[in-house]
């Protein structure tokens, strides 16, 4: 009994340095890796939407208002000259390696989803990662709101399902609470 | 102890990659260009050199039957240390690593030589077993890059060198052909030290 005790002191000494040490690391690089994130989603909203427009994320409380699903990370309004002409969600869904972050643009003028970004994934490349692919991404383009997203890719049935369960959710937000 | 023999070891007679054959699942995941594997031989070699380093520091403190469970908690730390700094720093390179930056904690290499030799000796001469099996691991998998980027997209460190007529095959890109350019270069390199092996032999003779 006293030897499995002090076993047990040890490996915990290791891991609390361990998660210490981890902490630390953490606080140094969080900053510049929400900054890389920050940028990412920009770009990613540029390249559905286009050039001139601004972009405003929605603010807790005001996301809260308009749904409470946990798997609507962020409601981002798209402006052209002072008028809404867009909505991009971002949602988070299971993809097969871990959690894939979804990017769905939807055009307001047109009733149309403008295209769709896989920002984050831990997918298995040369699979997965087809759906980080422009082929995947272009078939998203033109879909009408009120039909539903199926394209998949062959031989990556998780992923796909996991990127047009968070274009689905995007699609349905914007239908129900977003739409004019 | 002869430093300079145990780091030569770590590149010629025991490495990694063509003599244990150890570590393989990120060696044949990320080859196919130079600069990918490059960057995942240097991530190996950063985790190499400080895992040894602490569990040879630690030797003496880990009681053996709990030394396994240990030396992962090290590994992980460090993989995960890299990982952050490489997602704030250099985030092209993040991405192209993927799923296999974390999962270098499982590379055998790593375990393998914190079980056979960090924990039995003392602190120098395991950072320098690190350094030599981490660039023995680094010459090798840069190797396979270098192939399989030549023969499978017909460019090196992504410049193109050859026609826009080239043909390259496909295949290399892919793990087929990596498995099939590995079995090449380790036939090659164990044909090349066993006649450096006669060679030896035959100038100790003549003495």
């Amino acid at each position: 009994m006293k030897e499995t005790l002090k076993l047990g002191v040890i490996l915990l000494i290791i891991t609390v340095v361990s998660a210490g040490v981890l902490a630390v690391s953490n606080d140094l690089t969080k900053d510049r890796i929400d900054e890389i994130k920050i940028a990412k989603s920009l770009a990613a909203l540029e390249e559905i939407f286009g050039q001139g427009y601004e972009f405003e994320t929605l603010s807790e409380k005001e996301q809260e208002e308009i749904s409470d699903d946990a798997t609507i990370v962020e409601i981002v309004e798209a402006y052209k000259d002072d008028t809404i002409a867009g909505y991009a969600i971002k949602t988070k869904t299971s993809g097969y390696g871990g959690d894939l972050v979804v990017l769905t643009g939807i055009s307001q003028i047109e009733g149309q989803i403008l295209g769709m970004k896989l920002l984050e994934h831990k997918e298995t490349k040369g699979i997965g990662t087809k759906a980080t692919q422009p082929e995947y991404e272009e078939e998203f383009q033109g879909i009408d709101v009120d039909e539903e997203a199926t394209e998949a890719i062959t031989g990556a049935t998780v992923t796909s399902t996991g990127v047009l369960e968070g274009v689905n959710i995007a699609r349905e937000l914007y239908k129900e609470k977003l739409v004019d | 102890m002869n430093f300079f023999k145990i780091f030569k070891n770590g590149i010629v007679k025991d490495n990694p990659i063509f003599v244990q054959l150890i570590g393989m699942c990120s060696v044949l995941a990320v080859s196919a260009t130079v600069v990918n594997s490059f960057a995942m031989g240097l991530s190996v070699l950063a985790v190499l050199v400080a895992s040894n380093f602490v569990v040879s520091m630690l030797r003496n403190l880990i009681p053996s039957k709990i030394r396994i469970p240990a030396f992962i908690v090290v590994i992980a730390t460090f993989v995960t240390i890299i990982e952050m700094f490489m997602q704030a720093y250099a985030p092209a390179i993040f991405d192209a690593l993927g799923i296999f930056l974390p999962l270098i904690v499982v590379n055998c290499a790593i375990l393998a030589r914190a079980e056979a030799f960090a924990y039995k000796n003392p602190v120098l001469p395991s950072i320098i077993d690190g350094l030599g099996t981490g660039i023995g691991f680094t010459l090798g998998i840069t190797a396979l890059g270098a192939v399989r980027e030549l023969l499978g997209s017909g460019s090196l460190v992504g410049i193109n060198l050859f026609p826009e007529s080239f043909q390259p095959i496909g295949l290399f890109v892919l793990p087929p052909g990596a498995f099939i350019a590995l079995g090449i270069l380790i036939a090659l390199f164990n044909v090349g030290m066993k006649k450096k092996e006669k060679q030896e032999l035959f100038k100790a003779d003549m003495k």
